[in-house]
């Protein structure tokens, strides 16, 4: 799509390591770093942050928090999140084309998140110091194109000037001139009413998708080992997104009749299992049952499915975020493919979403959710035999 | 005590100022139990609200940590978005025995949702369970918001009341009693000084009578002995010169 080809190929078992052996070694060095089930026993039997603060002085996460003297759950996020930039932002420069742009795009996803709340917020007049502050680290791009975001003014030709001389330059740029474009031909309007009329995380949706098929195609020329894995779990990813739109789309707006065809439908990904049959079918979807009806035509969804119409503890995103942890720790069981570098990251993530959980959980004196997370690399996951110790 | 000049006219105006005093101290007495009555209804019920709030509170504030779990964090974009009030709150006047309570009631401006799509790649139901909690909890605040500031009013209202009450009982009606029993006995005291002077008086006037009545019996005395006095000639007795039987009685 926009992002130019791939310069190499990733290369095979032969010749992987030449180019990309040592990072596959730093990644497979941090893989040890995460928390283990002995670690995630004994938070969740602490009774205060102060204990939890200590148990974490022994893993990985000692130097992160030991500047502070008293955590608190959004102390702890932040810590942990500088520290996954600051081993990613490593591995990153230690990378080689074509895995430098295979990491870049692992970056993307963020960035699209902070581009948005830049330009919101400069549409809402806050302070830029502020926003960037509330910026995912991850997906930080230049400093100067940054703080230029909201001296741009509230106009038809300011939308015009902003995109052309400061969107342009992020990566992240082309995402956002094809939204643009469709939008207006769609409803005929310039980019300013788009701006400001549609919700934020409609505008986060679409760039999100085009994210994912761009991502997907860049994949696929590099061929090999990593567009199976990569291609699986973005195509999954896909899959995923639409469901949650679909779900989540009830009850709103977007639901009725006639934004269906026209909205929600652009808001699926073009890959993935689900399309095109898939989503045509989900684009004529109006509540829970057809949307049940639909996805028990695709097996591997309706397992999913089910446990989420049976009710009982789990909600949709709980059995996705295990079907997520599932996959990406299966990247992690081949060699010489890029799919361990992505598989890192969004495991990462999760282990951050589930000291935060827990950590909030004792703050909150709710220790019988507590054990509600879903823990990275267990020996206890429902998918590994239990006989494993 | 001493400044109220003891005259009837002052007894009378004083006792209208007494039953003044008392129909208004069993007024205002009145009113005070009925403030009181309701300031406990309404402790009670500030009660009952904080104890039901506790368990709300910890509920919304648990569903925004699983809402943050399943969707990320979201609480910048609703920042940033655009604001819409759904709720609104009215204030209102009650009327309790005589004193204007606040109170404030909930409206709905029937303004649609801002922000529906949020978590609509993950999350989404999680986010619309913490806009319900959220509203049942502001449901809550409203509520025991009306009742604390009523319950404020109410409080000075009956301090006030309670403090009319006692200084009715304790300072002004024993100060007219006061001044009703001085004038009481002023007047006893004059009656009985009048009384005196009278007795006085008239034990002086008996002594006057009796002097005379011995004078005038000293004098008849003399006369008797001095010789017959015609009765007709008798100076002193100018009617008993007349005599019915004198002159011929006129026949027409």
């Amino acid at each position: 799509m926009s992002t130019p080809a791939p310069q190499a190929a990733a290369g095979n078992i032969a010749t992987f390591n030449i180019l990309h052996g040592f990072p596959e070694a730093l990644v497979r060095g941090m893989r040890s770093s995460f928390l283990g089930d002995q670690d995630y026993h004994h938070l969740t039997q602490c009774e205060t942050l102060d204990d939890v603060r200590l148990n974490l002085t022994e893993t990985d996460y000692g130097d992160a928090i030991a500047d502070f003297n008293a955590i608190t759950p959004a102390v702890l996020q932040k810590a942990a999140i500088e520290k996954l930039v600051t081993e990613f932002k490593y591995l990153r420069t230690q990378s080689v084309e074509p895995l430098a742009t295979f990491l870049d795009f692992i970056t993307y996803e963020y960035m699209i998140e902070n581009v948005m709340l830049l330009l919101k917020g400069a549409l809402s007049g806050r302070d830029i110091n502020e926003l960037i502050e509330q910026c995912h680290p991850l997906g930080m791009f230049k400093e100067s194109t940054m703080r230029s975001i909201p001296t741009f003014e509230n106009s038809a030709r300011g939308y015009a000037d902003l995109y052309q001389t400061v969107l342009v330059d992020t990566p992240v740029g082309p995402y956002f001139a094809m939204f643009l474009q469709e939008s207006s031909e769609h409803q005929g309007t310039d980019a300013r009413h788009v701006l400001e009329e549609v919700e934020i995380e409609i505008i986060k949706s679409s760039l999100i998708k085009y994210w994912i098929e761009d991502f997907y195609h860049f994949v696929q020329k590099i061929g090999g080992e990593t567009a199976d894995i990569m291609g699986e779990l973005l195509r999954v990813r896909a899959d995923t997104n639409a469901i949650n739109i679909t779900l989540n789309s009830f009850g709103t707006p977007l639901n009725e009749p006639a934004m269906r065809s026209s909205d929600r439908k652009r808001l699926y990904p073009a890959v993935g299992h689900l399309y095109p049959a898939g989503t045509t079918e989900l684009t004529e979807v109006s509540n829970e049952e057809e949307l049940g009806r639909v996805l028990d035509l695709f097996p591997q969804y309706a397992a999913i499915w089910s446990m989420h119409a049976s009710g009982g503890d789990k909600s949709i995103d709980d059995v996705f975020y295990e079907r997520d942890v599932q996959s990406l720790e299966l990247a992690f069981e081949s060699q010489f493919h890029f799919g361990v570098f992505y598989a890192y990251a969004k495991l990462k993530e999760q282990e951050i979403r589930n000291l935060v959980w827990i950590s909030e959980c004792i703050l909150q004196q709710q220790k019988d959710e507590i054990n509600k997370f879903v823990p990275v690399f267990s020996f206890h996951s429902p998918w590994r035999g239990s006989k494993r110790r | 005590m001493a400044d109220v000049p003891p005259t009837r006219m002052n007894q009378q105006i004083f006792k209208g100022k007494k039953k003044a005093a008392e129909g208004g101290h069993k007024l205002l007495k009145k009113k005070a139990d009925a403030l009181k009555v309701k300031f406990r209804d309404y402790a009670k019920a500030i009660a009952e609200t904080k104890s039901s709030m506790t368990g709300d509170s910890s509920n919304a504030f648990f569903s925004m940590t699983q809402a943050e779990y399943a969707a990320g964090n979201f609480k910048q974009k609703v920042a940033e978005g655009s604001m819409t009030a759904r709720v609104r709150v009215g204030a209102g006047v009650d009327n309790v025995a005589g004193v204007k309570l606040p109170v404030f009631t909930k409206y709905d401006t029937g303004a649609a949702a801002d922000n529906q799509s949020l978590g609509l790649v993950g999350g989404g139901k999680k986010i619309q369970n913490v806009r319900e909690k959220f509203t049942d909890l502001l449901e809550m605040l409203i509520k025991l918001a009306s009742l604390q500031t009523s319950f404020q009013t109410l409080d000075e209202a009956l301090k006030v009341t309670n403090r009319r009450v006692n200084a009715l009982e304790n300072v002004t009606i024993p100060k007219i009693e006061g001044i009703l029993g001085y004038i009481a006995r002023e007047l006893d005291e004059l009656e009985r000084e009048d009384f005196t002077r009278l007795k006085l008086v008239q034990g002086k006037k008996e002594i006057e009578i009796k002097r005379e009545a011995a004078q005038k019996a000293k004098e008849a005395a003399k006369i008797m002995v001095s010789g017959q006095a015609r009765p007709k000639s008798n100076d002193a007795d100018i009617t008993a010169a007349f005599d019915a039987n004198d002159d011929e009685d006129v026949v027409f």
